[in-house]
């Protein structure tokens, strides 16, 4: 998957210029990492894109443009502000004062969607941008947590939460049935297996008794009482899948899937795994759907196929591509914007749509690299 | 830079409480939703939640162009109990999810009753949060029995259900006399559920229960699967698009016996797609539409003249779920939910296109109101009403 931030025909100067005299970093030290909680903050520094990152011909692919400042001359505003470790709290912090601003039903559940729709991109972040593996068929994982969850509560009277390893069990199964057979596939082939798959799954579950059929399951119970307390349910769960995800990133692992999103015979040559290390990453990227299906069956108290067609999957690929693959932050922002604009669009009626497109090509066409792009702590040092 | 941060962050924090005291946050006072507690006065809003974007889009504007000719109707004669009725539409896109966030802006911009809901797929989240609201809801056109099986104290539906069409369409077998009926759907929602009651009424009689796979062109794998036993009838509970080209199909493939189709298949556009020849003589169940009405001639005449268009399917339900809404607030006394409903469940022989009104203890129609249509020069016309 070749994407923006690795175009290889966009070559530039700044990776001969990378890596020569830029100024340290003094906003994030590595060795003082910040606890998990504040997350997606200090996994900036680390997201990939960068030269070194990159075997000897990295020179094909270029980071975004803004690096160039970063290693040029000293970091400006905008960019001390992109690297800030705080960053991460901050936004956790606006969306735990959000409801104080405005607590209508109707915000509450548009936030509530938003939320769970960035821990939906968070999760696919993992497989798209951290390894390179186009998914169209995320909203499969999706459908499996939500279904899984859905039908025991409904089907057994069990509280949502009692249902949770199971979602895990049956979303790593999931993952593994998927991944299995088709990681040994490249590139296209992939991505022409995962959408065929995506669609296996809305249609069994559009078939099969168990699931209610087309009409779905309805009825699932309430996490906790009151869409306030979901709602900061929602936020607590999301920010610790992000920044468990952006530290997945940084890990031994994390760096493996960098590698292997490089280039996979490179990664092969020295000594990765490629095929497990491409499976963790799409069972890693299966439990964060999964658990995302469980909040999503809480939040509507109802699921149907119509909640995970390939739109859907579309809708998460296009959250991650917008906010910057690779990098958690541009990911979250993404997905806020994939899932709100819509609603702020609403008064439009017909036209929205319209609109809502025109307004992602805009982006891209400003911002080619995504919203906050993927930006390697290596370039800064 | 370590301390601007933290200096910033508090910052926003105090600006985010200051916010917070004036406004709809959590430390305010507005926007919960509570109408029952506020002032009876300004108007009365109806909320409609419609399909405006998406697969079913083109039904939107029939339903909500009805309602807002009843709200017209209403106002005119000095609204309900002194107050005007106002229409707020919300797009649900058939989508459950855009469902669930358009039902809570209703609920948050304060509607005081709900007569919409056209999928019956997205209208199963919305209805917990109209309940927690505690907002009735009239629903004009969706009907598959999830929607009835909750049991909900605030929910009626005012459109005949999947087993009342089946009843009807069992009804009309018998009549016919047909020995072997296979019952075809499309595997939806709405569809796949008449056809397995039909199943269930008809007993030994349904010899298959072929599911299709809808906005294909071509069902001669299927047809020949249903033909293989021998029918003397085909009921297809699905939509026109698909129930044209299966009625021409079965006329290719030389099936001479009767076929039905469901309301979803109602529609001029059925004997377009089979061609004349092969829709004559196509039956139909369906409830009563303003072609099959009597002295509904005036209704549709203002309907044309407002929007210069003719009303469409569930535009007759709509415009009777907005008077009926307008009957119970008004025998209620006001907009506090209980009272609506308890005025709702009290209904009885209320006028509407499809007979008097009376809700059975589930709040679905007692009557279902289904009669048999009959295509003849290309046109439904009413066979059979099966009173």
């Amino acid at each position: 998957m070749k994407g923006p931030g690795q175009d290889p025909a966009a070559p530039g100067p700044d990776s001969a210029l990378s890596g020569s005299d830029a100024p340290p970093e003094t906003g994030a030290p590595q060795e003082s990492v910040p606890s998990p909680g504040s997350g997606s903050p200090a996994e900036t520094g680390s997201a990939p894109g960068s030269a070194e990152a990159r075997p000897p011909g990295g020179s094909r692919a270029t980071g975004p443009k803004t690096r160039l400042r970063g290693t040029t001359k000293p970091p400006t505003v905008a960019s001390r502000l992109l690297q800030n470790r705080w960053a991460g709290l901050a936004g956790l912090l606006v969306a735990i004062l959000a409801p104080f601003v405005n607590a209508t039903p109707y915000a509450l559940s548009v936030m509530t969607s938003a939320a769970i729709f960035v821990m939906l991109a968070a999760g696919l972040n993992i497989v798209v941008g951290y390894c390179g593996l186009l998914d169209l068929g995320y909203a499969a994982f999706f459908a499996v947590g939500a279904y899984t969850s859905g039908v025991l509560a409904t089907r057994f009277d069990l509280p949502l939460l009692a249902t949770v390893p199971a979602v895990l069990v049956a979303t790593v199964i999931a993952g593994i049935v998927i991944g299995a057979p088709t990681l040994r596939l490249r590139s296209d082939y992939l991505a022409v297996v995962t959408l065929g798959f995506g669609e296996i799954i809305r249609i069994t579950a559009n078939n099969l008794e168990v699931t209610g059929g087309p009409s779905g399951v309805y009825g699932i119970p309430h996490l906790v009482d009151g869409p306030v307390a979901f709602y900061y349910l929602t936020v607590a769960v999301v920010a610790v899948a992000v920044a468990g995800a952006a530290r997945l990133g940084r890990s031994r692992l994390g760096r493996a899937w960098r590698f292997v999103r490089e280039d996979e015979d490179a990664a092969e040559a020295m000594g990765v795994h490629t095929y497990r290390v491409k499976l963790a990453a799409y069972i890693a990227g299966a439990i964060w759907g999964g658990l995302a299906g469980v909040l999503f069956g809480a939040h509507l108290s109802a699921i149907s196929p119509a909640s995970f067609t390939f739109l859907q999957s579309a809708l998460v690929l296009m959250a991650v591509v917008l906010g910057g693959m690779g990098s958690m932050p541009g990911v979250v922002i993404g997905a806020i914007v994939i899932s709100i604009l819509p609603e702020i669009l609403r008064d439009l009626a017909d036209h929205r749509f319209f609109l809502f497109g025109v307004l992602l090509i805009v982006v891209m066409l400003l911002r080619p690299q995504g919203l906050w792009p993927a930006r390697s702590k290596e370039a800064l040092k | 830079m370590r301390a601007t941060p933290l200096k910033s962050l508090a910052s926003l924090t105090l600006a985010v409480l200051v916010l917070a005291g004036c406004s709809q946050g959590l430390l305010g006072d507005g926007g919960t939703g509570d109408q029952s507690s506020a002032p009876a006065q300004g108007p009365i809003v109806l909320g409609m939640l419609i399909p405006q974007s998406g697969s079913e889009a083109a039904i939107g504007p029939y339903m909500s162009n009805a309602a807002q000719l009843a709200i017209d109707e209403i106002n005119a004669k000095g609204g309900v109990l002194g107050r005007k009725l106002e229409l707020k539409t919300a797009d649900d896109a058939c989508d459950p999810q855009s469902a669930s966030a358009a039902a809570n802006k209703l609920v948050t911009e304060g509607v005081h009753i709900s007569v919409g809901g056209y999928c019956s797929g997205a209208t199963l989240p919305t209805l917990p949060i109209f309940g927690r609201a505690n907002i009735p809801m009239i629903i004009p056109a969706a009907n598959s029995q999830e929607l009835v099986d909750q049991k909900l104290k605030h929910v009626f539906l005012i459109n005949g259900t999947g087993s009342q069409q089946a009843a009807a369409a069992q009804k009309w077998v018998d009549k016919q006399g047909a020995k072997s009926v296979a019952l075809m759907h499309d595997n939806t929602s709405y569809s796949k559920d008449i056809a397995v009651r039909s199943q269930d009424l008809l007993g030994d009689k349904a010899v298959i229960v072929e599911a299709v796979t809808p906005k294909e062109s071509d069902y001669s794998a299927n047809i020949t699967n249903v033909l293989a036993k021998k029918p003397d009838f085909v009921y297809w509970t699905g939509y026109f698009q698909e129930g044209g080209l299966i009625a021409r199909q079965l006329r290719q493939a030389g099936y001479k016996g009767s076929i039905m189709v469901a309301d979803g298949a109602v529609s001029p556009k059925l004997a377009e797609i089979a061609g004349d020849e092969a829709a004559e003589g196509v039956y139909a169940t369906m409830t009563q539409t303003p072609e099959t009405l009597q002295g509904a001639e005036n209704w549709i005449a203002a309907y044309k003249q407002k929007y210069n268009a003719d009303p469409g399917p569930y535009s007759n339900q709509s415009y009777d779920a907005v008077r009926l809404a307008a009957e119970a607030i008004t025998k209620a006394g006001g907009t506090d939910g209980a009272k609506v409903i308890a005025a709702l469940e009290a209904v009885d022989g209320f006028p509407m296109f499809s007979g008097p009104l009376k809700f059975t203890p589930e709040h679905t129609l007692a009557n279902g109101g289904f009669q048999i249509l009959v295509v003849k020069d290309g046109a439904f016309t009413l066979q059979d009403p099966l009173a």
